[in-house]
Order: C-alpha cells, then sequence, then structure tokens
C-alpha cells in the first residue's frame, strides 16, 4: 500500500494539481484583498440611512455615531482576522466550502478521472490488481492534494494577509499576531474532515463516470445539489451539506468572509456538532460503497 | 498454492456483452518458457481474452488459471508484465518517472530497473524526456519497457511491434527469444503473421471468440500442401472438369487444388488431355492458412446467418 501511496502521490506532481492550488490561493488573497477594501470602505462612509445623512437630530446622530462604532467594530474584527493566527479560519472555511469542493472536483478529475480518460487505468489495474487498494490509494492522495492547498493557503495568507490589512489602514488588531492560532487549528482540523468528504465524493464520481470531465461535473454538481437541498426548510437538515455546516460550524465576522457555504444552508433547524460528524462520515461511507461498487464492474476502455 | 503446469490455462472461457458473444468457450494451455502466438481477424476476441487474463474484466463462464492460481486473484496478475493495445503514460512525466510509477503501483522495483528495461527497450537516451514528446514508436517501446518492469515470469503483449521501424522489430523479436531464453514466458496477440512465425514457438487462431486452430506454427502452414496449376485459356473448361475430384478454385488462370501431390494432380489432367503449362506444389505460410482458416469461418457465420 505505501508504494502505491508513494505511486499515486508522484503523478499529483502535474501542472493541473500545482495550477489548481495556486488559483486557490490566489482566491483566498482576493477574498481578503475584498475584505479589507470593504472594511475601509465602511470606515471611510458607514453605512447611514439616508433619513440621518443630513439630518441632526438627537436620534440621528445616536444612529450615526451607532453606524461608525458598527464598521469600527467591523473593521478591527477583518484586521484581527487578517492576522497569521486567526487568517487560519479563513483558510480552512474556504477549503471546506465551496472553492475547496472546487479544488477537489478539478484534482479528482484529473487524477482519478483522468485514468479513464488516457486509458493508463489498464496498466495501473495490470500491476495492481485490488482494486480496493487502488481506490484507497486514489481517495487518500486526492484528500492529501486537499490537505495541502489548505495548508499552503494558510501559510500564504499568514505572511500577506496582514500586509493587506496594513495596507488597507486598518485599525491594529491590538492582539499578538498568533492570537487565535488553536482556534484556527481546530477548525482547520475540521476542514480536513470535510476534505475527505469531498475527496470521497470525487473517488465515487470517478468510479462511476470514468473520464475526466464527467468526475469534475459529478463531484462538483452532486456537492453543490447537496448545498441546494439544504437551502430547503422542510428536508434541508438531512442534506450533506447541512452536515458540513453543523460540522464546520461557519459564521462570520467582520468584512472577511470565511466560508462560501453557510448563507446556501436554511436558516431552520441544523443538526448539531456531533450529528454533522457522523453525517459526513455517513455521507463518505456511502460514496465509499458506490464507488467499490461501481469500481468492480469491467474496464473496457 | 500452484495447482497447474501451464503459465496460462484457459477452460471454457466465455465472455457476453448482453447478446453479443464476444468470447466462446475458449480453451488454451499455454506452456512456461514459450513464445505462444494468439491469432485472430479483428473483432475475434483477443483483446477480450487478455482483459480477461488481466482480470480487467470478469469471464461469463468458463475458468482462467494464470501462473497456477485460479482468477480472480490480484497476486498472479501482479506476477505478470503486460502491454495491452496502445500503450498509454502520463504524458507530464518523463519516461523514467513513469516507469518508477508503475514499478511503485506494483509493489516497488529494484534500484535500477526503470534504468535496465530502458535500456533492454532502445530508450535509454530519451529516458529523461516527457513522454508527450515521444513517438508512438517511442511509446511502444515504453510499452514494453513497462511489460519488462521487475522481470515478469509471464508477459502479455498485444500488438509488440506496432508503431516501430524494420530495426526495431528485429530487435524487438530478439528481445522476446532471449526472455524466452531465460525462462519468461511471452503470451503475444499480433496480426502481423509473418512476426509470429519468425517469433512463437505455439500458435492459437481465434475467430468469432472460438479457438479454430492450435499448434506449431509450421505445422499450420503445411498441414494442407497445395497445387497450383497454370493451363492454356482454351483447356481451363476441360481442367476445372478433371480437377473437381479435389476441393479446387480457379482464379487468374490458376487453378489452387487442395491436394498434397503435384504428382497426382498432373497425372489426372494428361490422362484427361490436358497439359498443364505448369505445376507447383505450394507449402503455404501462415498469412494463407490464417485467411483460409478465418475465411472458412466466416463463411460458416454467414451460412449461420442466412
Amino acid at each position: 500500500m505505501l508504494w502505491l501511496l508513494v505511486a499515486e502521490l508522484r503523478k499529483l506532481i502535474r501542472p493541473l494539481v500545482w495550477g489548481t492550488g495556486l488559483v486557490i490561493t490566489g482566491f483566498c488573497l482576493l477574498i481578503t484583498w475584498g475584505g479589507a477594501n470593504n472594511a475601509r470602505g465602511a470606515l471611510a462612509s458607514p453605512r447611514i440611512p439616508d433619513v440621518c445623512a443630513r439630518a441632526a437630530t438627537a436620534q440621528c446622530r445616536q444612529v450615526v455615531a451607532h453606524a461608525h462604532a458598527a464598521a469600527r467594530t467591523a473593521a478591527a474584527a477583518t484586521s484581527l482576522l487578517a492576522q497569521p493566527g486567526e487568517i487560519g479560519h479563513v483558510a480552512a472555511g474556504m477549503l471546506a466550502s465551496v472553492p475547496g469542493l472546487l479544488l477537489i472536483a478539478l484534482i479528482a478529475g484529473g487524477h482519478w478521472g483522468g485514468e479513464w480518460g488516457s486509458r493508463t487505468i489498464r496498466h495501473l489495474l495490470a500491476r495492481q490488481g485490488r482494486r480496493t487498494l487502488v481506490l484507497a490509494a486514489k481517495w487518500l492522495t486526492i484528500w492529501a492534494a486537499g490537505v495541502a492547498a489548505l495548508v499552503c493557503c494558510w501559510l500564504v495568507l499568514a505572511v500577506v494577509a496582514p500586509l493587506i490589512a496594513a495596507a488597507a489602514g486598518l485599525p491594529a488588531a491590538h492582539a499578538s499576531m498568533w492570537a487565535g492560532l488553536g482556534s484556527s487549528a481546530s477548525a482547520a482540523g475540521r476542514a480536513v474532515i470535510v476534505l475527505g468528504l469531498f475527496a470521497a465524493v470525487g473517488t465515487a464520481a470517478g468510479a462511476i463516470a470514468r473520464g475526466q470531465l464527467a468526475t469534475t461535473a459529478i463531484t462538483a454538481g452532486s456537492m453543490l445539489l447537496a448545498l441546494l437541498v439544504a437551502g430547503i426548510t422542510s428536508i434541508g437538515r438531512l442534506s450533506p451539506a447541512s452536515f458540513v455546516q453543523a460540522w464546520m460550524n461557519f459564521d462570520t465576522a467582520g468584512y472577511l468572509p470565511t466560508n462560501f457555504w453557510s448563507r446556501f444552508v436554511s436558516g431552520g433547524q441544523q443538526p448539531g456538532e456531533l450529528a454533522g460528524l457522523l453525517g459526513i462520515v455517513l455521507t463518505g461511507a456511502i460514496a465509499a460503497a458506490i464507488a467499490r461498487w461501481r469500481f468492480s464492474a469491467d474496464v473496457t476502455v | 498454492m500452484v495447482c497447474r503446469v501451464d503459465v496460462i490455462s484457459c477452460e471454457g472461457l466465455t465472455k457476453r456483452f448482453g447478446p453479443a458473444v464476444a468470447v466462446n468457450g475458449l480453451d488454451l494451455a499455454v506452456s512456461s518458457g514459450q513464445v505462444y502466438g494468439f491469432l485472430g481477424p479483428n473483432g475475434a476476441g483477443k483483446t477480450t481474452t487478455i482483459r480477461m487474463l488481466l482480470g480487467l474484466i470478469a469471464p461469463s463462464a468458463g475458468q482462467i488459471y494464470l501462473l497456477g492460481r485460479h482468477l480472480p486473484d490480484p497476486r498472479a496478475v501482479a506476477q505478470a508484465g503486460a502491454m495491452i493495445e496502445e500503450p498509454a503514460f502520463y504524458p507530464w512525466m518523463t519516461g523514467r518517472v513513469n516507469l518508477e510509477v508503475l514499478g511503485a503501483t506494483g509493489g516497488g522495483c529494484g534500484p535500477g530497473e526503470a534504468a535496465r528495461v530502458l535500456h533492454l527497450a532502445g530508450l535509454a537516451d530519451v529516458a529523461a524526456r516527457k513522454v508527450k514528446t515521444y513517438s508512438q514508436g517511442m511509446r511502444q517501446r515504453l510499452g514494453i519497457a513497462a511489460a519488462m518492469l521487475g522481470r515478469p515470469s509471464l508477459l502479455i503483449i498485444d500488438e509488440p511491434t506496432n508503431g516501430l521501424d524494420p530495426a526495431g522489430i528485429r530487435e524487438m523479436r530478439g528481445v522476446l527469444r532471449g526472455l524466452a531464453a531465460e525462462g519468461t514466458t511471452v503470451f503475444l496477440s499480433s496480426h502481423l503473421l509473418a512476426e509470429v512465425e519468425q517469433v512463437c514457438d505455439r500458435v492459437a487462431v481465434i475467430v468469432g471468440g472460438r479457438l479454430v486452430e492450435e499448434g506449431v506454427p509450421a505445422m499450420l502452414g503445411t498441414i494442407r500442401r497445395r497445387v497450383r496449376v497454370e493451363v492454356a485459356a482454351t483447356d481451363a473448361q476441360a481442367a476445372a472438369r478433371l480437377l473437381a475430384r479435389w476441393r479446387a478454385r480457379h482464379a487468374n488462370g490458376h487453378f489452387l487444388v487442395e491436394h498434397d501431390s503435384g504428382r497426382d494432380v498432373n497425372g489426372v489432367l494428361v490422362a484427361g488431355g490436358v497439359v498443364a503449362e505448369s505445376v507447383i506444389v505450394e507449402r503455404p505460410g501462415l498469412e494463407d492458412r490464417f485467411l483460409e482458416i478465418t475465411g472458412k469461418q466466416d463463411a460458416r457465420a454467414v451460412a449461420a446467418g442466412s
């Protein structure tokens, strides 16, 4: 198994994986840049209702003061989130939500679906006939690629995000650079579990689709469908997307978004954290069973 | 547990794809150290058989024993080196890295193993180039190098000389014979009958999923000699009447008589008053025999269909 993992990891050293990782990291940087700019804009001109824009009543002065205070609080929160310790929340949240899903879908398409499209699956199976091991190696390496992207994203953000916050003129964070490292690490740990789920879905998609584009489409499509279902109040809590939401416990602070997931999930009653984890494990197990079943069929490419 | 002497043994091997029968009750026995040719026209079931031997597809019926193990058994497949149809590789990797990855996939090869097979396949000079820059012939050589990784005791190769130039074909023939001399069993599917005739110890001919002929190439080629008779156009009708006692075909002013004695044929013609321009006893090559066998099978299939 170790040799097989080594072989699969070497296959990941390819432009597709580097490129996708770079795009995700770049996206996280853009989000941070955008969040910092929004915070600066809000500091300069807080959201004040039109009715109070030129009025000088006591009530309006109170509203304006409140708006300035809220903008300062949000800007401070953004500044704090942009510190190397806290920024892990952004990296974890992004990788455990839609951007991470798309990353895994692309890698699953190239790394697993591509074996079918390029017909290399024949030689792979001719040398390693234990199909369960092949599936496990594919799953683990797709997962590993996602985790590597998470670490890379966090490291790059840890270096660049404070610079972005400073350049935007956000208030000082008044906290150690590494404040919030523990909770960030916890979020990253949770994101690793979610990436495992995405990788399991990608592995099943490859076994079903047996082609690069179709694998990418099924991986992304199935989880986006789950996200749509999660928006339906009556049945949303049974969707895998709700399990992810419950497990990650996504929330927002300041102007820097920490995920692209929670806004799609219904505000109705959600499963608890443990139920979310169990749901993720169950969904992953179902994906693994589907992958094993489909992969046992004849290989005719 | 080794329970069979033959390296490959198939009994009643059958594969159906829906209503279509790709391989029908195939019995094969390949002994250790042989170079075994597997011949057949397109759609005969050769590749389907190879895929079943490698565990890529499951038989609908029948048994396969590979290296003494009853399939499905990944351990047996792992001991065989294989090249199936056009070899496929990871284009972003070099030839050497492709081989190292394939070696690791099967459980790892010794250090220098990739270099050894690259040298054997004549690719040592281009080992550091990415596979996407390789010509078709280079890819073919790399496929054979990949099959030889780890010194397998059985090589299963589909069309090994596709895309190779004449010098490459000669080299490949030498490599295969050398492997057989070292005790490696080689099972090769090919449509290049001359190639099979020169390289193989035994040959099986498969048509319509059925084994129709099996034996040493020389036996297949000479089992039925024939007599080619040339007569003047004015004598053609009389000759046809006289030669009707044997199976004979008339084409382009020649008669091809299914008989092994030119003396008998000439005697009948002379007795009937026909003087032949020429009487030649032919020993058909494997190609003629192959076409004859496959032609008959096709004709039977047409007759069965009508």
